[in-house]
């Protein structure tokens, strides 16, 4: 039987509920939504997680029509799929929780007696993601930006793979899109939960897919291939049978170590550069302009060379994140000649 | 020509702030505006954009339009403000964050109201009392986008029809809805008026160079049409279609995700067929579909983000009344 914390699911049965965390002060309960999938033969778990940032939603619509689609009598292994972790800021349009203004996926562990926000993760982490062998994490552009791309966490040693590093190099190509990254340490502050979620043995990949910018003409199909995703990493954990698709034989993995900040300036932001530009030291990668004028306040040059990887602000208001990253190819990886399927045994 | 300390003789374009006050803090209330004043006599057009915080595309190409006209070109005067709600922009927000109030919903202002209140009838007086004709460019801010102009019923239609069919975008909706903002009170006073609907983040990615192109063609024909610009008429349509006795739909019964197929923009749907679905966001089903009221043309507008906020207009569905080439 698949059981998370009040749910549960015997083998061969799909159910639907909500996983009991905590209650704000005016009553809020921030209950977890959570599909469980249980499959019929025995397996490794995969977990799917979406709208931990709460306007991040493409991964949670994605996660829905694989959940309506998925059959438990014919799957070995389960699935817990969580379409919407953070209900407030689902609710509100914002990254994180604006009941605590905190941030749930810097929380994990969490902490029992902490605010919300760090109730809700200390429950949600050990109720769900202890169990899992596979997390898929499905972050987004919000409604502010466009990306297309696995995210995963930087080798130690290239050359000398962990068991975990080496299945998630894997996994990250069976996902099916034609580019990946990665950040070297440090890039982006310390990955506290990163780590937490390694230090219980499951095998975590991001996906940054789609977002608002890019919505109106590219939803549907940022959609249906986020959601191709899930099944091929269904079949590369040998959960289902079949053949991977993805979009062409190969994935370009990058080492995204460039990343541009807004500067000291502010205005509306252009965005001159596209996925895959080649850029140079010095090159502009955007400008600020006077939002009443015109008139160009500042260049934003990028500081190293690098490729424009799939991702960045578009809409004309930047904040505190990051503006553009840019990387270099760290290796090209070719389905055709790789064996992606991963045992958990 | 002066508006509050701007000033422009025949044959300049200047720039500078409307003011009419400071906020507790301190900070100015404020409107910034560019003047172009031809060279010779003629009417008088107010263009602007950005009353919402959020609506800001506009503000990449309007200052440029400025910068390309050559007063010593033109008849009469052009009073542009890019970006009308400032501190708006500045917190990311629909309203002014001094009063919490939406600078488009408040008519001709208040001398004696709250800042905002204080700023919309000072520029109202200044500037669109003084004018013959206004165009008001929104987007769909983050969550919509659209590409239609809209004529308010209250004035001399004709004048705004006729105005609105030259902007050059593909669908003109008479019948505009009442909003009490600043265009429709001019429209009331006898203003030739037109909400230029243009735009908005869902397109943003891949539409951003077009939007601005539209919005560029937008300003521009409405200078031609008035007779203030020498030139023809430029649009990326073909054809306008001139449509009135519309239907607003905005979200009702049940909440979710909302899907609304942008398949049948443009098109004409029968009473009772499908324009979209919300589904449980959390569960998955579908919770309803959305089904046209009545049949009708379906106008390049309304939300495509799947989670909009309440009051978002989903679709509009109204009725053709003559479809004709684009005048060029």
């Amino acid at each position: 039987m698949l059981k998370v914390g009040n749910l549960s699911a015997q083998a061969g049965e799909k159910t639907f509920g909500y996983l009991e965390t905590a209650q704000s002060r005016s009553g809020l309960r921030l209950d977890v939504p959570v599909h469980l999938i249980a499959g019929a033969e025995p397996g490794p778990t995969l977990m799917l997680q979406g709208a931990i940032h709460g306007a991040e939603i493409i991964g949670s619509i994605a996660i829905l029509d694989f959940v309506a689609k998925a059959d438990p009598g014919s799957m070995r292994g389960n699935v817990i799929a969580v379409p919407v972790v953070n209900r407030a800021g689902f609710e509100l349009g914002t990254r994180g929780s604006l009941v605590d203004d905190k941030d749930i996926s810097r929380l994990f562990p969490g902490n029992k007696d902490g605010s919300v926000s760090d109730q809700t993760a200390h429950i949600y982490f050990q109720e769900t993601i202890t169990q899992a062998d596979v997390l898929i994490d499905f972050h987004a552009g919000a409604r502010t930006a466009y990306e297309r791309y696995v995210l995963f966490t930087a080798e130690e040693d290239p050359d000398n793979l962990s068991l975990m590093e080496a299945r998630r190099r894997k996994l990250v190509v069976a996902f099916g899109l034609d580019q990946a990254a990665f950040f070297p340490p440090g890039t982006f502050g310390s990955g506290k939960s990163k780590v937490a979620i390694e230090e219980v043995d499951t095998l975590q990949i991001t996906l940054e897919f789609g977002g608002g910018t890019g919505w109106f003409k590219n939803g549907e199909a940022n959609v249906r291939d986020a959601e191709r995703g899930i099944w091929n990493i269904m079949k590369a954990m040998g959960m289902i049978d079949g053949e991977l698709e993805a979009d062409g034989p190969l994935c370009t993995v990058y080492n995204a170590g460039v990343v541009i900040w807004k500067p000291a300036v502010d205005g509306l932001f252009i965005r001159d550069s596209k996925f895959r530009d080649e850029l140079k030291a010095g090159d502009v990668y955007g400008r600020l302009v006077d939002p009443y004028t015109g008139d160009l306040l500042a260049e934003m040059p990028t500081p190293k060379d690098g490729i424009v990887i799939p991702s960045g602000q578009e809409w004309p208001t930047v904040g505190a994140t990051s503006i553009g990253i840019l990387g270099s190819i760290d290796r090209v990886e070719d389905r055709r000649r790789m064996d992606l399927s991963v045992s958990f045994d | 020509m002066k508006i509050g300390n701007i000033e422009a003789a025949r044959g300049e374009k200047t720039y500078g702030f409307f003011k009419t006050g400071e906020t507790h803090g301190r900070f100015p209330v404020h409107i910034p505006l560019h003047l172009v004043v031809g060279a010779d006599a003629g009417p008088m057009l107010v263009v602007q954009a950005g009353a919402s915080g959020l609506e800001i595309e506009p503000a990449l190409i309007l200052p440029h339009i400025v910068k390309e006209l050559d007063p010593s070109q033109m008849k009469g005067a052009l009073a542009l403000a890019p970006l009308m709600n400032t501190p708006g922009f500045e917190f990311a927000q629909i309203n002014s964050p001094w009063d919490d109030k939406h600078l488009n919903r408040l008519g001709r202002g208040d001398a004696d109201g709250s800042v905002s209140e204080q700023l919309i009838h000072g520029y109202y007086q200044a500037v669109i009392a003084k004018a013959d004709a206004l165009v008001d460019i929104r987007t769909g801010s983050q969550w919509s986008y659209h590409h239609y102009a809209g004529v308010y019923q209250d004035d001399d239609q004709a004048a705004s029809q006729a105005l609105a069919i030259a902007l050059g975008l593909p669908q003109v909706l008479l019948g505009q809805g009442a909003d009490d903002s600043m265009a429709q009170a001019a429209a009331r006073d006898g203003l030739a008026v037109v909400v230029a609907h243009i735009g908005g983040g869902p397109g943003l990615r891949d539409y951003r160079d077009r939007d601005q192109s539209r919005m560029r063609n937008a300003v521009l024909n409405a200078m031609r049409h008035l007779g203030m610009l020498e030139g023809a008429l430029e649009s990326d349509s073909d054809a306008v279609a001139v449509i009135q006795s519309h239907s607003v739909i905005k979200p009702s019964a049940q909440r979710g995700f909302i899907f609304m197929d942008k398949r049948l923009r443009g098109q004409q749907v029968q009473a009772g067929d499908k324009l979209g679905t919300v589904r449980h966001p959390f569960s998955g089903e579908t919770l309803e579909d959305i089904n046209a009221p009545r049949a009708g043309v379906m106008l390049h507008a309304g939300a495509s983000w799947p989670v909009p906020p309440e009051d978002t207009v989903l679709a509009i569905l109204g009725d053709l009344v003559e479809q004709r080439e684009f005048p060029g």
